[in-house]
């Protein structure tokens, strides 16, 4: 159970009204997340306009930033949406064992991944562990294959999936589903 | 050194320069940080209007959760966001001795402290190390003095921070030149364990000597 009570319309402030209609539309329904958060409309908005910007088509292919996601939550021992992400990622063609070899040690070796999305998986573990500690050697790797932009999304994307996976956690929160819309609709929109 | 340029006011778009002209608006100067992230403004544009919120009275007083800041970036070992926020704190009235005492589990016999200070400073730890094993007396001191809503923002804060702690530090975003000569509160009463953090520590302390 939530450490907070989800909210429904018409429980929800009406100053929320325009950025759950914005979830609703572009999530296919409102994630539980955003209902529980909505006990507080200046938390909610900004974190749903973060998370919606989040997810979707950006500088990195949106398939990738689902990798990374999944990535980090499993790095940090977050179970938030796990299954959603892997959802996402494979509503969005990356094959199913390309998922698979994100979850643990095998993206080192797999056959699947680039030298740039195995140096940005190697970041995920380095930010999880001491982000103090990110070596001048990998920053070397990560520009060698990401332009400023993608490696500003990238550093966004996991840190933001390391803030979603605490909040939620600790909230108590579940969303086995993201996306009840399909995400090639999003894709096609963006 | 920072890993990512720096995208200056005069070289940026108009949204990120509308970024700045907030982040000055709010924190007098724009920081580092709000130019690294100068390097993708649809990013910047979207993540920082958390903090624009977190950083004012909102459901829960800014004071407290400076508390949290301080208390979730310390244990993150983030340099840069214990000292702007030792700075934001003294400015806000919170004592030298009551920051310093957020460290480890000392808030908890400080006489700096309210019963309602302990017990969002005991799930920030828990938020931190483990946030699926928050033990139920915690939620339970929680919950006599916050709400619903008030817990989103106590969350929320605590979210954050780790993650634009983690954010800066991963890209080597260093502390501006104002800072210089900051008087550490919290890693002169507990260093930092991480030994990359306790080098930029000692250069920082270095840098002020000079």
């Amino acid at each position: 159970m939530p450490a907070t009570a989800p909210l429904d319309r018409p429980q929800t402030a009406d100053e929320l009204d325009e950025v759950l209609d914005r979830a609703e539309a572009y999530f296919g329904h409102l994630p539980n997340l955003v209902r529980t958060l909505a006990s507080n409309p200046a938390m909610c908005r900004t974190v749903t306009d973060f998370l919606i910007q989040s997810l979707g088509p950006g500088r990195l292919d949106w398939g990738f930033k689902e990798l990374i996601i999944l990535k980090t939550l499993r790095a940090t021992g977050s179970h938030y949406s796990y299954g959603a992400h892997e959802r996402i990622a494979a509503d969005l063609s990356v094959p199913e064992d390309k998922i698979g070899d994100v979850a643990n040690s095998i993206w080192h070796t797999s056959n699947y991944f680039t030298d740039g999305e195995r140096a940005i998986f190697a970041l995920v573990e380095q930010i999880d562990e001491d982000a103090n500690d990110v070596s001048d050697e990998l920053w070397g790797e990560l520009r060698a294959d990401w332009d400023h932009g993608q490696l500003l999304e990238s550093n966004a994307v996991i840190t933001t999936f390391l803030m979603i996976g605490r909040v939620a956690d600790a909230l108590g929160v579940s969303d086995p589903v993201l996306f009840e819309r399909p995400v090639e609709e999003v894709v096609a929109e963006a | 050194m920072a890993q990512l340029p720096y995208i200056e006011p005069d070289e940026a778009d108009p949204v990120t320069k509308e970024v700045y002209e907030k982040a000055e608006a709010r924190f007098e100067m724009v920081l580092n940080i709000f130019k690294i992230s100068g390097n993708a403004p649809e990013i910047a544009e979207k993540m920082w209007e958390i903090f624009f919120e977190i950083l004012k009275d909102g459901q829960v007083d800014w004071k407290t959760k400076e508390l949290l800041i301080l208390k979730a970036t310390k244990m993150g070992d983030c340099l840069y966001c214990v000292t702007q926020h030792e700075a934001v704190s003294s400015r806000l009235g919170i004592s030298r001795e009551k920051q310093a005492d957020i460290v480890g589990v000392e808030y908890r016999d400080s006489p700096h402290y309210t019963d309602a200070e302990v017990a969002i400073l005991d799930l920030c730890s828990h938020v931190v190390l483990d946030p699926e094993d928050i033990p139920p007396d915690v939620w339970t001191r929680v919950r006599e003095h916050y709400d619903d809503g008030q817990i989103v923002e106590i969350l929320t804060t605590i979210g954050a921070y780790l993650q634009v702690s983690k954010f800066g530090d991963a890209m080597g975003v260093e502390l501006e030149t104002a800072f210089h000569g900051h008087d550490p509160v919290l890693f002169e009463e507990e260093p930092p364990e991480s030994p990359a953090a306790q080098e930029h520590f000692e250069h920082f302390k270095q840098h002020d000597k000079a």
